[in-house]
């Protein structure tokens, strides 16, 4: 009973806090939060790309790619001279003429950025892409059919995972006289696919034991159908996640065989133009422009990729999402001398 | 018991199809190497000479007595006769690479696991702070910066603009290594850039990788209780969630110790290093297909080992595989 007459006075003293400080409106809360409302047009995305919208470094990450990749697109149009002859002497400062200055043989090197762009970008994206189709297709049928399917795919992709990539790439070019960019890029994917393949393996086991997937196959849908129209939506984060992340490893690992001289020097790509750079020793001689314009643009995707990679992470995982607000609401709870060990 | 049986009867399996790979690709190449040294010394060879190189490469006999015996050298660690450097064994040159490769790499990798570690730890149980919003974009981008730029550019600046360091090669070149003061000196201060050009780009990785293990276990109810249960904060953070996120670390560090030999391809040619990278960089060069089959062998062998150290490692650390079967 002595509880009882204790919990009165609690009560009171709630109120008496809440009469002398009334509580605050949710718009006053979101406000001290720093939470601002979704725009209206936002809601007629599903919700996995809300949050990606949401997210300033996954929105900032797609505007550089955007905008690298339009550069790209637009390379004979824009660029000055020919990527691929002499425009002018050797080793010209930038300026006026030349916007970034000429390399060692007298190249345009804004020429040649735009020219290495478009090809970079594209044996990235191919790389990448394919390397995730491949891993989805063997991902999915050896989670979802099981059995002895299942083993041979798992064998198949342990393989992949235990088979050193990059040497493999390495020897493998070395086979063909001079690789072309399209050959990298399809070395490359036919490297890389192995974690993809496991973790979308992995997802396929857990969407399989769900009731929606079991009503499905009790209603007589056919095989296909439920891998295409039940499973594979609901794993669209992790395949788009995937994705990015073999692209990365194709523009880095494109750029790093070409730097090192197992491409063909005579394309042009961020690549051979940093394995140019080298070969011509300009750092030495002082032509900075010749390394840096590739150098910054390798850079500067790359982040743009991670960047993109941090937003589908939070669409993933919903503890990450949670994580990037929990700074505030901590310091939001301290304001308040309430407890902050739950979090 | 039955998990590792079962793992290392799959290790078995991947060494044979990695091994059997190595063995067909230079005879699916154009023109094996005895051709190609015939061709070097524009055909002043009798035709029994070229019998004795081909006997000398395993070239002579069918493809399965070939086979047979290419296995049986394998098991002698025999990696045969080096095409470049004609009399010399290929394996001089590939334990004296591999030996600088270990140093540099090695030491590189933990570095960057610890590195990572520290910072992922820190960073999940402070998210959402300033070092967290900050610092782990940041860490993760440069882990995209490839490192042919980080390396050029460490090169650049530390070693010609300011010339704090040496240009590259693993030690003074008057200096003969040997265990004393001297050559550990020289040998370190030479490593220095190398070193930092690898683990500026990986240790954004462990600290990411480890970072979001730790924010996932954060919720879970085992944590949940501990602070319930008053545990200090330090014990919290190190022996409950950080203990059960290392796992998955370990596993990752088990892997990369075996790409170990692989060797820091970018890293061995900006500075010069004699490491397992820039010696297989030579030999596809110059087309030595004797080195470069024995280089993948070595490091196929050692990422399975690695594979196979890192499951014992998990059946150690991770109770619930010792009764199941492990899934």
């Amino acid at each position: 009973m002595s509880e009882l007459t204790e919990i009165g006075p609690f009560i009171a003293s709630l109120s008496q806090g809440a009469q002398g400080n009334p509580a605050p409106t949710l718009d006053e809360l979101m406000g001290e939060l720093k939470i601002k409302r979704r725009p209206g047009f936002l809601r007629k995305f599903p919700s996995g790309v809300q949050t990606f919208l949401t997210n300033g470094k996954g929105v900032a990450g797609l505007i550089i790619l955007t905008v690298f990749v339009v550069m790209a697109a637009l390379a004979p149009l824009l660029s000055p001279f020919d990527p691929y002859r002499r425009a002018g002497k050797p080793h010209v400062q930038p300026g006026v003429e030349h916007f970034l200055g000429t390399s060692r043989q007298g190249k345009d090197i804004f020429s040649q950025l735009l020219e290495g762009g478009r090809t970079s970008l594209t044996v990235g994206f191919i790389a990448g892409i394919s390397a995730t189709l491949i891993g989805l297709g063997v991902g999915i049928s050896a989670g979802y059919f099981g059995g002895k399917v299942d083993e041979v795919l798992t064998f198949f992709v342990n393989v992949a995972l235990v088979l050193p990539a990059l040497p493999l790439i390495i020897v493998l070019a070395s086979f063909v006289e001079e690789a072309s960019p399209t050959i990298i890029g399809l070395v490359l994917a036919f490297t890389g696919w192995g974690w993809s393949a496991r973790t979308i393996r992995t997802q396929t086991l857990s969407i399989k034991s769900r009731e929606f997937v079991l009503a499905a196959e009790l209603m007589g849908e056919k095989k296909w159908r439920i891998i295409v129209r039940e499973i594979l939506p609901n794993m669209s984060s992790f395949v788009v996640g995937g994705a990015v992340l073999a692209t990365i490893y194709g523009i880095l690992a494109e750029a790093a065989l070409e730097f090192i001289g197992l491409g063909s020097p005579s394309s042009v790509t961020w690549g051979t133009m940093l394995y140019w750079a080298q070969r011509s020793q300009s750092l030495q001689t002082g032509a900075w422009w010749e390394v840096w314009p590739p150098a910054v643009a390798i850079m500067v995707t790359g982040a743009a990729l991670v960047l993109i990679n941090f937003g589908v992470d939070e669409i993933t995982s919903p503890q990450l999402r949670a994580a990037r607000l929990s700074g505030r609401i901590k310091k939001f709870l301290k304001r308040r001398g309430r407890s902050v060990d739950v979090f | 018991m039955a998990f590792l049986a079962r793992r290392l009867g799959f290790y078995f399996a991947a060494f044979m199809v990695a091994i059997t790979l190595n063995f067909f690709l230079p005879r699916w190449m154009p023109g094996d190497p005895t051709t190609r040294i015939f061709m070097a010394l524009r055909g002043k060879m009798r035709p029994d000479q070229m019998e004795m190189l081909k006997k000398a490469y395993g070239y002579d006999g069918s493809l399965l007595e070939q086979y047979g015996q290419y296995l049986w050298k394998l098991l002698h660690l025999d990696f045969g006769i080096s095409t470049v450097n004609f009399p010399e064994p290929t394996s001089s040159l590939l334990f004296y690479a591999a030996g600088w490769t270990l140093f540099l790499v090695g030491v590189a990798t933990f570095l960057s696991f610890g590195i990572g570690l520290v910072m992922g730890i820190y960073s999940a149980w402070h998210r959402g702070g300033f070092f967290d919003s900050v610092f782990t974009p940041i860490n993760v981008m440069m882990n995209a910066f490839t490192p042919a730029v980080v390396a050029l550019l460490l090169w650049y600046a530390f070693a010609l603009e300011w010339a704090v360091f040496p240009l590259g090669r693993a030690h003074d070149i008057n200096l003969v290594p040997g265990w004393n003061w001297e050559s550990a000196v020289s040998i370190s201060w030479h490593a220095v850039l190398p070193v930092l050009s690898i683990v500026l780009v990986n240790f954004g990785s462990w600290h990411l990788g480890m970072r979001n293990t730790m924010i996932n276990l954060l919720n879970e109810d085992f944590v949940v209780l501990a602070k319930a249960k008053g545990l200090s904060d330090r014990r919290v953070r190190y022996r409950y969630v950080a203990r059960n996120a290392i796992l998955p670390q370990i596993t990752s560090l088990a892997l990369s110790v075996g790409f170990v030999f692989g060797g820091a391809f970018i890293s061995e040619v900006v500075f010069n290093y004699p490491g397992l990278g820039k010696f297989t960089l030579n030999a596809i060069e110059s087309r030595d297909y004797t080195f470069i089959q024995a280089q993948l062998t070595l490091l196929t062998c050692s990422v399975l080992i690695a594979n196979l150290i890192s499951d014992v490692l998990n059946v150690i650390f991770d109770p619930r595989l010792r009764t199941s079967g492990g899934h």
